[in-house]
């Protein structure tokens, strides 16, 4: 089924439809509202109108993300929530809330950024609580049991993906790149109530012998351009791991004990892996990088980056000097989403492969 | 005896080398890549068959590289062309630790480290800005043959200023210089002093290691070669037919696939 299929099964079965930006954000409250929420991250779309909004050096994230809003893809949405995630998500949130005059609720939800002090936890927890406190204006009261087996819920997905990924990483997966993205990408609008049953089944199908070649992980934002994926097929090269904002380092989160919800999921912010857009430190990023290295045999690192992401562009200098000294091969490619890779950027993933063969 | 090819498809020239079993250099040819970089591939081997004196019978194997090397059928492998220029200059100069290959359409930077394995690489990005075609667009603007600016330029008494390498700007820049008078190896002096601060920014990214062989087309081109020796301060190892290094290292990969 695919992406807008779903969407419109779920309105047809009574379900809120909320256009969500990245990346991090409690999908769990909304679960437990009746929204589905759906991520929006690179809509396969032409860039023509957006550009009249927003300068030339901003990412393709957000162009993209407007463009679906100004070709009136989103019309029948139910609402928007644009997490802080940074400045140009902040941005383009302002764009379409102040000037677009669009009708649609909009909802904007702030996480504290690093280093982390005793107050950010009450910020956090305050946010959440109003947020869903915004929400029940326009959708009703949040049934408190309903939360807590949303969080439930949430734990099983985040279960369900470590264990893929750790099958990854130790080699025993046989589905390919493609195939692996493909699946973990439609956690970016199934409910849980079906993207369970597909991890599920994902999981099962795929045991087996990963490729015997060598083993890169990946970096960056999001899988895009998709064209990689397939070129590293095609090389038979595993991707062993990965560090994208998109996958691994908001999806892989510890779990929480914590018996109230709001303190649950405040606690997997926290406890969140390294990341751009929470501040963390290049100590805490690199450190989480070389585990990921030496927990999958990998060689070398592919900083598959978003143009003008500047979060992301700004850690790269630094990332790439300290695995080199370390004697990890790097490749720096930034395309703009959804460009395919041009001959110049697959001679450079094809060097790159070559050189760690 | 067995002999091995590489084909270097480029955007420009399309190389080929034949090395017979004990790795000497028996035949190879640079024609134009043109339309067509099947037929050229085609064209530039029967060229080097034929100075070799043996058939397509006598190859044990080939190997393709360069941009155009998917449009080669007749390769057994493929390999980019960064493998290849680094093995081919490691082949010929054993002590090189640092590749730079300015092509037609590309530069490029490689760190060569054991056996002549590539270490570390950049490469520029997709527009002409750093490359020989820079080069060749300024050539014609200027009236002079491509062979010939670089000496030309070495004789410049004394240098004008380009301000950029997008080839778009510094051609309008060179017709408002024309225009004003001034002395064409000077423009010239210029216009390479611009292209080695280019290709000399993804020199420092990599790092200057061990000694420096150039290969590619524009190392024929004298003007870049002496400006960037300065910017190095070492000389330059480059061969008399650099375009071939890249063909070289796939004949090599071949030889040694069946070794
Ligand atoms: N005789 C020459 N003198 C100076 N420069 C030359 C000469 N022949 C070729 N070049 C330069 O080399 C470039 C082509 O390099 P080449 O390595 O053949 O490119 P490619 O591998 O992309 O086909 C031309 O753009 C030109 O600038
Ligand atoms: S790609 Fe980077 S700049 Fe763009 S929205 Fe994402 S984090 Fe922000």
């Amino acid at each position: 089924m695919t992406r807008k299929e779903y969407i419109i099964k779920q309105k047809k079965m009574g379900r809120h439809i909320f256009g969500v930006f990245p990346a991090q954000y409690p999908r769990e409250i909304l679960w437990a509202m009746n929204v589905a929420p759906v991520e929006i991250w690179d809509p396969p779309l032409e860039i023509t109108g957006a550009n009249a909004h927003l300068q030339p050096y901003i990412c393709s994230v957000v162009k993209l993300g407007l463009e679906l809003i100004l070709q009136g893809k989103c019309d029948d949405l139910d609402g928007f929530l644009f997490p802080h995630t940074c400045d140009s998500i902040q941005n383009l949130a302002s764009i379409v809330n102040d000037y677009l005059g669009m009708e649609k609720p909009c909802y904007f939800f702030y996480h504290p950024k690093a280093p982390f002090r005793d107050s950010s936890r009450i910020f956090y927890m305050e946010h959440l609580k109003g947020l869903a406190a915004l929400l029940k204006q326009q959708l009703g009261p949040l049934d408190f049991s309903k939360l807590n087996q949303c969080v439930e819920q949430g734990r099983q997905v985040t279960s369900l993906l470590r264990e893929l990924y750790n099958m990854r990483a130790s080699g025993e997966i046989s589905a390919s790149n493609v195939q692996f993205y493909r699946v973990i990408r439609q956690g970016e609008f199934l409910l849980p109530d079906d993207f369970i049953p597909l991890l599920e089944e994902f999981l099962t199908a795929s045991k087996g012998r990963s490729v015997a070649g060598p083993a890169v992980i990946l970096s960056g934002v999001l899988p895009n351009p998709p064209e990689i994926l397939t070129l590293l097929d095609e090389l038979g090269v595993r991707v062993a791991d990965d560090d994208f904002l998109s996958c691994s380092r908001r999806l892989l989160v510890p779990f929480s004990q914590a018996r109230d919800p709001f303190e649950a999921m405040a606690e997997t912010y926290f406890a969140m892996p390294p990341c751009t857009t929470k501040g963390s430190s290049i100590d805490e990023r690199l450190n989480y990088l070389f585990g990921k290295i030496e927990g999958s045999g990998a060689r070398g690192v592919i900083f598959d980056m978003v143009k003008f992401c500047e979060p992301e562009l700004f850690d790269v200098p630094q990332l790439v000097k300290e695995l080199k000294e370390r004697g990890l091969a790097t490749l720096v490619i930034d395309s703009e989403l959804n460009q395919g890779l041009s001959g110049q950027l697959n001679t450079r993933v094809e060097a790159f492969v070559e050189m760690i063969s | 005896m067995d002999y091995f090819a590489g084909i270097d498809v480029g955007s420009l020239s399309t190389d080929v080398v034949i090395l017979n079993g004990g790795g000497e250099v028996c035949g190879y040819s640079i024609i134009e890549t043109g339309a067509n970089s099947t037929e050229a591939s085609e064209d530039a081997l029967e060229n080097a068959l034929a100075q070799a004196g043996i058939g397509r019978g006598d190859l044990v194997k080939i190997v393709a590289t360069g941009y155009g090397r998917v449009s080669v059928p007749l390769a057994d492998r493929k390999f980019t062309e960064i493998s290849c220029h680094a093995l081919g200059a490691y082949y010929l100069f054993p002590y090189t630790g640092t590749v730079i290959d300015i092509g037609g359409q590309d530069s490029k930077v490689i760190r060569v480290g054991e056996g002549g394995k590539v270490v570390d690489f950049t490469m520029n990005d997709k527009c002409a800005a750093g490359t020989g075609r820079f080069l060749e667009v300024m050539a014609a603007k200027l009236r002079v043959p491509l062979d010939e600016m670089g000496d030309l330029s070495l004789h410049a008494k004394g240098e004008v200023q380009i301000s950029s390498v997008c080839t778009v700007f510094a051609e309008s820049e060179v017709v408002s210089l024309v225009a004003r008078n001034h002395p064409r190896e000077e423009i010239l002096r210029g216009l390479h002093r611009a292209i080695v601060s280019r290709v000399w920014s993804m020199v420092k990214s990599i790092g200057v290691n061990g000694e420096v062989t150039m290969t590619g087309g524009v190392a024929k081109n004298s003007g870049v070669v002496v400006l960037m020796e300065e910017r190095l301060g070492k000389t330059i190892h480059i061969h008399s037919e650099p375009q071939i290094i890249g063909a070289l290292g796939a004949a090599l990969l071949a030889r040694r696939a069946f070794g």
